[in-house]
């Protein structure tokens, strides 16, 4: 093989050995050895912010809404009046970064993982449905994904939140309703795609129904686009959270997500950028890893690229 | 094709139908502008005369009813505060903002079409997971992040661009950047996932065995060919954007623009200003859509077929 | 050396005139209309004095009550309840129309027998005792009270009557020579007056520009143009200024104030703004009924260390509802409230507090320091044993039953108690409309008192009358004088002058110059 690439121009001995790498790793679950060394970083990142969250009341230093109104503002360690034991400085009201990053970690993390999963079922479902069913329901529900669409969804979310009061359970469900139809979308032009090709004509001549077919045929292929608009979507619903709370309708204070440190943070840039830079920090990498992780399961999944 | 027009423009009208009338009774139910603008501090009878004045003493029905017919003969309303036209008043605002969209959307496909064309073909070298990281991190940093950041860098420390307001074209790099940061992250990847498919379908051999060179492969079948998948995700990124994706930048950067002006009115509950802002949003998101939608259908033979 | 200072200033004239006649403001507000008849919000008193005047003007440059002659140039009382007032000759506005009595009676009607809802309301809680205005003759004007009026200069110098041109503001809407609503909404699109600035450009929500306007029958403005532009980030504001995008910007946080202080291009300006930070608390709700649970919530705050800490000591903490501009009427003396959580805790217990949720509800964003205030005073509350829980929202909370505390301000529209406390805490005032404050028979009698001697001792008295009943039974208390600021170019001299209302940007002569 290695003689037969040298002779290739570059990009297609490339791509050659993409699918001679492919192959080898085909047979196997995707695992360690098979990975990248920036998907190992980002599964390790993923992993430590997972278990930091889980584990917040046994590591945070210190309670997340205690507030000392005689340290405000005070700065990480190593710079001039460093507070003693608040490692990432404290905020406005005094309070400890370190530990309102580590709370707010987990409930943003629970927060965009509920509104990823509701948008998911109810926007795969229907674009799933619509696809094969077609018909005056395929019109019914894409009607109902351009008018989404149309309406720009910080609206939206601004509306509910304002009839229904900011609690968590109205963002929870504000977050789910986000992005359910970019899932029904991108589901049903898959399925209308896929429904051409040769082999679902093939099964359906085999006299296979619709419902085998979806399940059998159309979900395997489906799965790498879901997978990517998944990635996609938590990281939004992370950035969506914090554009809710920069305009003020986040979850109440003093409760903090990444999100709102960031929003309420945002005027102690110029003095304090402490405030916005750490929790920054955590969403970036949150929303990163689990963006490469989505990119390297979206590879995984692809029937096309691992049987080559 | 005449049929499909003719669908596609009702389904259009149906669904701005569906917006006017979601958004008048979202709004009717989420309070009243006397209770979020004018009347702290009046006593309940004054309270009463206001919104008397303001015609929203009478029944829901008869307002949606009255409202429906103003439309229908193109009299959409005088803002609550402003006391002028609604339709000055959004369109006063809706060319700032297509300035910037346009500004942003030509600056994203400059940067990440051949971004995603490059990681695709360099996928596991060093070159691919660079582009990627990139793309992530800009996937990762929230817009008001990277706005605030441009002007502390730029305009605070540096002065060396404006910060307030559309005057002339330095003032478009900042905001264009903080609004392309998600966009760039988004088409660079669905670009490089479109051409991966793409590169490795069986027209890709077909055309190299055919002995075409390497980039007119690439670029005639190869981008060709993953433009499909990629004009839908433009369409929705932009629909995404025109609608109150730049809210936060716009903000940031005292931009007059549509999206603050939509955020706005619905904090204080100024329905004509929203609806009417809904509606001019929905208007150019749809035909946005629309647009799209034909030449998907124009893109993909498959498709088209199946349409016409 | 009178020569030398004449040639300074001769020459810093010339160098203003030369460089710096046009400036730039970014604010964090701009008014969405320019009517200062029905505007008496925060963000409107901005824009008026620039450009409208009133019939008797104030020496703006100190919190003492000295009266200057404005559009009128004498008056004198017929009796208590009338006062007769000469105009000033030669006065234009803007449009070029000259003023007349005609016009002066036009704008004191139009609030005195309000029938255009925005001034009804205006009208109804400071101009109550106003019957009419007439006019003698082209030059002379009578204004008549329902009842004698000790207050007749500071009700004459407030920002709602204003004088505009009748003409002019007929004719825009409707029939030329009717009255109709239309003009006046008109009106607040295309504001005209007699100010030394003319309002050349309006862009509601987001732009004002003014510009001088040469024919002001006064001292000339020092200014050819300003332009006030919406910037509603701080950290944008504050970056304006050093791009130069700005000559002055407003709402400077006190946190703010030490970057601003320690860069050599920018310097802040700020006083005690005229006006309290509240907490008002629903007397009505169920749970609130006891007194002693409120005076429990007022005694649990620590309004010192708020101010340390929030305002850097620069906000005022008073003991009552009292301020310095009050003049005669300034009664520090008196102690409504005070800092006390042992005496909070015995109260509760006393009044059988059970641990329930009380909540306090504030603006996101329209009060410096509002939200980080709220959640310090419920830590403060935790400490006294008091379960607190802020509540942010833009909706206004005072008219709802269920409200049980929440943030407000209570601005000193006009130089007297009646202007601050008395506007909004009056017998079937706003705050008693609303459901959340009772008034009894002898309540109503103070508050007469207070409203209508003429003699400033028993004025004072029937204040404290007042303010003994606001203490044991209390639906509002102040938190602080919050402390604004201003930053600029260190080249700008400009500082909000002591005189005014607050938030007034004042740029007519001898209140703005450049180094």
């Amino acid at each position: 093989m290695t003689e037969v690439t040298q002779n290739l121009p570059p990009i297609r001995r490339r791509l050659a050995r993409n699918r001679a790498r492919n192959q080898t790793g085909s047979f196997q679950i995707p695992v360690w050895s098979d990975a990248s060394w920036i998907v190992r970083i980002a599964l390790l990142v993923g992993l430590l912010l997972v278990l930091m969250a889980l584990a917040a009341p046994w590591i945070a230093p210190f309670d997340p809404n205690a507030q000392s109104l005689i340290s405000r503002l005070r700065p990480p360690v190593g710079f001039e009046r460093y507070k003693d034991g608040f490692f990432f400085g404290t905020d406005e009201l005094g309070r400890d970064i370190f530990s309102r990053c580590i709370y707010g970690l987990r409930l943003t993390f629970a927060l965009a993982l509920a509104g990823s999963v509701i948008g998911l079922l109810i926007g795969g479902t229907l674009g799933l449905t619509a696809g094969i069913i077609g018909g005056v329901f395929e019109e019914g529900i894409m009607g109902a994904v351009d008018a989404q669409i149309a309406i720009p969804f910080t609206l939206i979310a601004l509306l509910i939140l304002a009839v229904m009061g900011s609690s968590l359970n109205v963002m929870i469900l504000v977050l789910g309703v986000y992005g359910w139809e970019q899932y029904a979308r991108i589901v049903r032009a898959e399925v209308k795609k896929l429904l051409q090709m040769p082999f679902v004509e093939a099964a359906r001549a085999a006299g296979a129904g619709p419902m085998r077919i979806a399940l059998r045929h159309i979900l395997p292929n489906v799965v790498s686009p879901i997978v990517v608009q998944f990635t996609l979507n938590f990281s939004n619903i992370v950035i969506l959270e914090s554009t809710l709370s920069f305009l003020g309708l986040g979850v109440q204070p003093p409760t903090a997500t990444l999100g709102s440190m960031v929003g309420t943070g945002r005027d102690y840039l110029p003095t304090a950028p402490w405030i916005v830079l750490v929790p920054a920090a955590v969403i970036l990498l949150l929303t990163f890893a689990v963006q490469i992780l989505g990119d390297w399961l979206r590879d995984k999944a692809d029937v096309r690229l691992r049987s080559r | 094709m005449l049929t499909y027009v003719l669908r596609t423009l009702l389904r259009m009208a149906i669904t701005l139908f569906v917006i006017v009338t979601l958004v008048f009774f979202a709004t009717r139910l989420s309070g009243n502008p006397v209770d979020f603008v004018l009347g702290d501090g009046i006593t309940q009878e004054d309270r009463q005369l206001l919104i008397a004045y303001y015609g929203l003493d009478s029944s829901i029905g008869t307002q949606y009813w009255r409202y429906l017919v103003s439309v229908f003969s193109g009299e959409f309303g005088l803002s609550f505060l402003e006391r002028r036209p609604v339709a000055d008043i959004v369109m006063e605002r809706a060319w700032p903002s297509l300035k910037l969209l346009l500004s942003a959307v030509s600056f994203t496909l400059l940067v990440s079409v051949p971004l995603g064309i490059l990681a695709a073909i360099y996928r596991t070298s060093v070159i691919g997971s660079v582009v990627m990281v990139i793309a992530f991190l800009g996937y990762a940093v929230p817009a008001f992040i990277i706005g605030i950041l441009l002007v502390l860098i730029f305009a605070y420390t540096l002065n060396w661009l404006p910060v307030v307001g559309d005057g002339s074209a330095l003032h478009f790099i900042m905001p264009t950047l903080a609004i392309s940061g998600t966009l760039v992250a988004a088409i660079t990847r669905f670009t490089r996932n479109a051409m991966l498919d793409v590169l490795s379908q069986d027209y890709m051999r077909t055309a190299r065995a055919k002995g075409l060179p390497e980039w007119l492969v690439i670029l005639k079948h190869g981008l060709r060919n993953a433009s499909i998948t990629l004009l839908s995700v433009i369409g929705l990124q932009i629909a995404g954007l025109a609608a109150a994706g730049s809210v936060v930048v716009e903000s940031i950067f005292a931009w007059p623009g549509i999206g603050d002006l939509l955020v706005r009115s619905a904090i204080l509950r100024d329905y004509p200003v929203l609806q009417f802002g809904v509606l001019s949003v929905a208007v150019a998101v749809i035909v946005i859509n629309a647009v799209i939608d034909i030449s998907y259908a124009y893109a993909d033979p498959r498709i088209r077929l199946a349409k016409g | 050396m009178t020569k030398l200072l004449a040639t300074t200033a001769l020459a810093s004239l010339l160098a203003t005139s030369a460089f710096a006649a046009e400036i730039t403001v970014g604010a964090a507000n701009v008014s969405s209309y320019l009517d200062p008849g029905r505007d008496h919000s925060n963000v409107g008193s901005q824009f008026y004095y620039n450009a409208f005047d009133t019939l008797i003007d104030k020496n703006h440059d100190t919190t003492d009550t000295e009266w200057k002659p404005g559009l009128a140039t004498e008056w004198k009382l017929i009796d208590p309840a009338t006062m007769e007032l000469k105009l000033r000759q030669g006065v234009k506005f803007h449009n070029g129309e000259d003023m007349t009595a005609d016009d002066v009676v036009f704008s004191l009607n139009r609030m005195y027998q309000a029938d255009f809802p925005p001034y009804q309301i205006r009208a109804r809680d400071r101009l109550e005792n106003f019957e009419k205005a007439e006019k003698v003759d082209d030059y002379t004007v009578r204004i008549y009270a329902k009842r004698p009026e000790p207050l007749w200069e500071t009700l004459l110098n407030l920002q709602q009557v204003m004088i505009i041109p009748e003409d002019y503001t007929k004719s825009l809407a409707g029939d030329p020579d009717k009255l109709e609503h239309d003009d006046y909404e008109a009106f607040s699109l295309k504001p005209v007056g007699t100010g030394p600035y003319k309002v050349a450009e309006f862009v509601p929500g987001e732009k004002v520009v003014w510009e001088r306007f040469d024919d002001f029958w006064g001292e000339k403005a020092p200014l050819d143009k300003v332009t006030v532009k919406h910037m509603p980030e701080t950290a944008s504001r504050i970056t304006a200024l050093k791009t130069g995008e700005a000559d002055i910007v407003t709402n400077i946080a006190p946190d703010q104030l030490d970057l601003i202080e320690k860069d050599p291009d920018m310097k802040a300006e700020g006083s005690a703004t005229a006006l309290f930070h509240v907490m008002i608390m629903n007397v009505n709700h169920p749970k609130l009924k006891d007194a002693r649970i409120r005076q429990a919530l007022s005694l649990a705050i620590d309004r010192d260390t708020l101010n340390e800490a929030l305002w850097g000591g620069k906000a005022v903490v008073p003991s009552t509802h009292t301020l310095k501009e009050f003049g005669e009427l300034y009664q520090p003396e008196l102690t409504t409230f005070e800092y006390n959580p042992e005496k909070a805790k015995q109260l509760l217990k006393e009044a059988g507090y059970d641990g329930f949720e009380i909540t306090y509800d504030t603006a996101p964003s329209y009060y410096t320091n509002g939200v980080l205030a709220a959640q310090a005073i419920m830590e403060m509350w935790a400490q006294v044993g008091i379960k607190g829980k802020v509540n942010v929202q833009d909706k206004w909370s005072g008219n709802s039953p269920e409200m049980m505390t929440r943030n407000w301000s209570n601005p000193m529209y006009f130089a007297d108690p009646f202007g601050c406390f008395g506007v909004m805490w009056a017998p079937n005032g706003p705050s008693e409309s609303e459901g959340r404050f009772n008034t009894d028979e002898d309540y109503a009698k103070s508050w007469e008192t207070f409203r209508y001697s003429g003699d400033v001792e028993v004025r004072r008295a029937a204040y404290a009358e007042l303010m003994e009943r606001i203490k044991q039974d209390p639906p509002v208390l102040p938190l602080y004088r919050p402390y604004e600021s201003w930053a600029m170019k260190t080249s700008v001299n400009w500082a909000p002058k002591p005189g005014h209302i607050p938030y007034v940007l004042d740029f007519r002569a001898g209140s703005i110059s450049f180094n």
